[in-house]
């Protein structure tokens, strides 16, 4: 065990260069740490941003298809003077065929829905100055002034799960409310009629024949910015959003007419491995008709998914590159090292030490200075860590960001419309899935930014690993020449 | 104790060999000096007796065996100790733990290490602050001494100096020769010494010269007094 106090007694006598060890040990065990870190941390994110971002089917009309057939019959019919107004014919989805699809393996539940609209009768729609200007534009027999939209639940409609809507009293819709007149209601909406949870109103359909009881059971709060860009946006609308009641699918079937039973605009499905959609979207396809489309949204799982990826990619060339270049700085200094002690391995020969025992103490001289190192990385790693996960993340969402702006295209035509009215060229207004998809990507973005970095016991454990390695490699590297050579030859000459 | 049967060395042709057919015998309780001129062989001679180098033909004997069958570094562990003209001791040490050191590494701890190691060094004229010390605030003479100390603190039978008096003014000369004669007579250990001054020479029971790549006895010992 002599090697061992010569150890000690050598880094004791040398503080400088001791010192100078544990500064570069610790500095590249830093590093490699941070690496490490960030790398366990992007994995978990990843983990996280898989089992949290969902991934959406939505089952509807193939918009595509209709666009050609209109177009189609308003070449046929166009001979100088201003045609009819062209009707764009959307085949409503029929539930049957969403139970089927829900049958699927990878799916988890499925809700439908249905947009119409109606006439307030016993109390007022809220009007709003755009709402009053535009008002002359649009067609009064066609067009109620409350929006009717219809789901199977409140809490999976896009606009409660990205909380663009919160309910503010009374409950939201559940599949229990199917076939029943229960209604939530805009807050606004519900001031200026003084309506509560409990109150009752009617609605009349737009062509004027049926007025229908409505119980509301809830009252809903939407988001300032939601309402105030949907007031922007109001002039192709058909009414305020605040006049957006969210009735049972079923109601708004009824409304809709006797045709429309059992069928929906949309149905969405929710996918339980974000990951497997594709597949899940393929299977699918082969159950609908060319009458219909089946559209993944799992943009934001995608964006989570690509941004991490890189951050991981990034961690991984973090500690390859720390570690291969810490190897190759170690070693070098290692090797200064030793042929600078190369005639101390001479004395140590000459006395009749063996060779393992002089490469053992280099060992527990280095293997000490790399305690103290790990020890260093252990505490501040996790700082360093954080510190470039804050940057990664930075830029990460710098391309998450410009990813939005790239694909807000597909996005908003996703959905179908409110039953096309405003026109084909009217972009539906205040339930826009591009809206909800940007929504869902800022939330995936508000959890990358949580990227926590957290020192366990495995990366301290790999750490130590790869320090033992790096030195191992750099005393061989440094004593080896040196061991080869016999004695007289390095004591001598 | 020591002997040498038909060795010879010579660093890269064969035909320029330093020495063949080396024929000599050492014995146990004397001193012995190598001398010859600069370049003659006399280190790279003494080399091959300490076991820091294998000599290309020929065998050393130590008490009997080939020195082959210690092993080369059980040699210099057991048998050999090496003082050289560069005192070879432990930069980072004092005195006293380069000779704990030595004692730990040739297995002679056995005698009560520190102890006996500060007695020896006291005897050989430190004091209890410079045995303490880094070695390297020593001066010159003192580091050799610390050196021979260490050599008579092991166990080893055979010494060998190369030049240990280079370095050294006249009075430590004497002084450093001196024990090393002592260590030949009082402990009964065969000390070889090269040198190329006449004057340690002078001190020493045999002197051998190497010259001409032979070596040739210009002194025998006397014979150990039984
Ligand atoms: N490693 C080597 N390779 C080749 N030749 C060498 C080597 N070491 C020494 N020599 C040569 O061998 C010869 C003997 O060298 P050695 O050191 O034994 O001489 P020396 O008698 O000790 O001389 P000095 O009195 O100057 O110390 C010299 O001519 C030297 O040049
Ligand atoms: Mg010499």
């Amino acid at each position: 065990m002599n090697f061992i106090k010569r150890a000690w007694l050598n880094l004791r006598a040398k503080k400088g260069r001791t010192a100078l060890l544990i500064l570069v040990t610790s500095a590249i065990m830093l590093f490699v740490m941070a690496g490490l870190l960030l790398k366990s941390a992007a994995n978990q994110a990843t983990q996280n941003a898989k089992d949290s971002v969902g991934a959406t089917l939505t089952l509807s009309a193939n918009r595509e298809k209709a666009f050609q057939k209109m177009r189609a019959s308003q070449s046929s019919s166009s001979d100088g003077q201003p045609a009819a107004r062209p009707s764009l014919n959307m085949a409503p989805v029929k539930l049957s065929t969403a139970a089927k699809i829900a049958k699927l393996q990878g799916l988890e539940s499925y809700s439908a829905t249905v947009s119409t609209s109606a006439n307030a009768k016993n109390f007022d729609a809220i009007t709003t100055s755009t709402g009053q200007m535009t008002g002359p534009m649009r067609q009064e027999e066609s067009t109620g002034d409350i929006t009717i939209s219809g789901v199977t639940a409140t809490a999976s409609s896009a606009n409660f799960s990205d909380k663009t809507y919160t309910l503010k009293s009374g409950r939201g819709l559940t599949v229990k409310d199917k076939n029943t007149n229960n209604v939530v209601i805009n807050s606004e909406l519900a001031t200026q009629n003084s309506l509560k949870v409990g109150s009752t109103i009617t609605v009349q359909n737009t062509g004027k024949t049926k007025t229908y009881k409505l119980t509301v059971v809830g009252i809903y709060k939407a988001k300032s910015t939601a309402s105030s860009s949907g007031a922007m946006g109001g002039g192709m609308m058909a009414s305020d959003p605040a006049n957006t009641i969210f009735a049972s699918y079923t109601f708004a079937n009824t409304l809709k007419g006797s045709k429309y039973k059992n069928t929906a605009d949309s149905v969405t499905f929710t996918v339980s491995t974000p990951a497997k959609v594709t597949s899940v979207q393929k299977a699918a396809k082969k159950l609908i008709s060319s009458a219909y489309s089946i559209n993944a949204d799992d943009q934001s799982y995608q964006m989570v998914k690509a941004s991490m990826a890189s951050v991981t990619s990034f961690a991984d060339k973090i500690v390859w590159l720390v570690a291969i270049a810490g190897t190759i700085i170690l070693a070098l200094i290692v090797i200064l090292m030793i042929r600078e002690r190369r005639y101390e391995i001479g004395i140590l020969l000459s006395l009749g030490e063996k060779r393992g025992k002089v490469i053992a103490q280099f060992f527990v001289e280095l293997f000490v200075i790399l305690l103290i190192g790990v020890g260093v990385a252990s505490v501040g790693g996790k700082f360093v860590g954080d510190k470039l996960a804050t940057q990664v993340i930075a830029s990460a969402q710098t391309t998450t960001t410009s990813n939005t702006q790239g694909q807000g295209g597909p996005g908003g035509g996703g959905q179908g419309g409110q039953t096309g009215q405003g026109g084909p060229g009217g972009a539906p207004g205040g339930q826009m899935p591009g809206g909800t998809s940007r929504a869902t990507t800022q939330q995936a973005q508000a959890k990358q930014a949580k990227l926590a970095t957290q020192v366990n016991w495995q990366d301290v454990a790999l750490l130590f690993g790869l320090g033992l390695l790096i030195i191992l490699v750099a005393i061989l590297a440094g004593a080896g020449g040196i061991l080869r050579l016999n004695p007289k030859k390095i004591l001598i000459n | 104790m020591l002997q040498t049967k038909q060795l010879a060395y010579w660093y890269t042709d064969k035909d320029q060999y330093l020495f063949q057919d080396v024929n000599l015998a050492f014995a146990a309780g004397h001193s012995y000096a190598i001398v010859g001129q600069s370049g003659s062989g006399k280190t790279t001679m003494v080399s091959l007796l300490a076991g820091l180098d294998a000599p290309k033909a020929g065998q050393i004997l130590i008490e009997g065996t080939d020195i082959k069958q210690h092993g080369l570094t059980n040699y210099r562990r057991d048998k050999v100790a090496i003082v050289f003209q560069a005192y070879n001791l432990f930069t980072y040490m004092s005195a006293l733990e380069n000779l704990m050191t030595a004692m730990a590494i040739t297995n002679a701890s056995h005698k009560g290490a520190k102890a006996y190691a500060a007695g020896m060094l006291t005897k050989l004229g430190l004091t209890q602050e410079q045995m303490t010390k880094n070695v390297q605030k020593l001066s010159g003479g003192q580091q050799q001494r610390v050196a021979i100390a260490r050599t008579m603190v092991c166990d080893a039978p055979l010494v060998v100096a190369d030049e240990p008096t280079g370095n050294l003014d006249e009075a430590n000369t004497d002084a450093v020769i001196a024990l090393l004669n002592q260590i030949a007579h009082e402990q009964g250990k065969c000390v070889i010494i090269v040198t190329h001054e006449p004057s340690v020479a002078a001190q020493c029971d045999g002197v051998l010269r190497l010259e001409h790549r032979t070596f040739t006895w210009e002194k025998q010992p006397a014979p150990v007094p039984a």
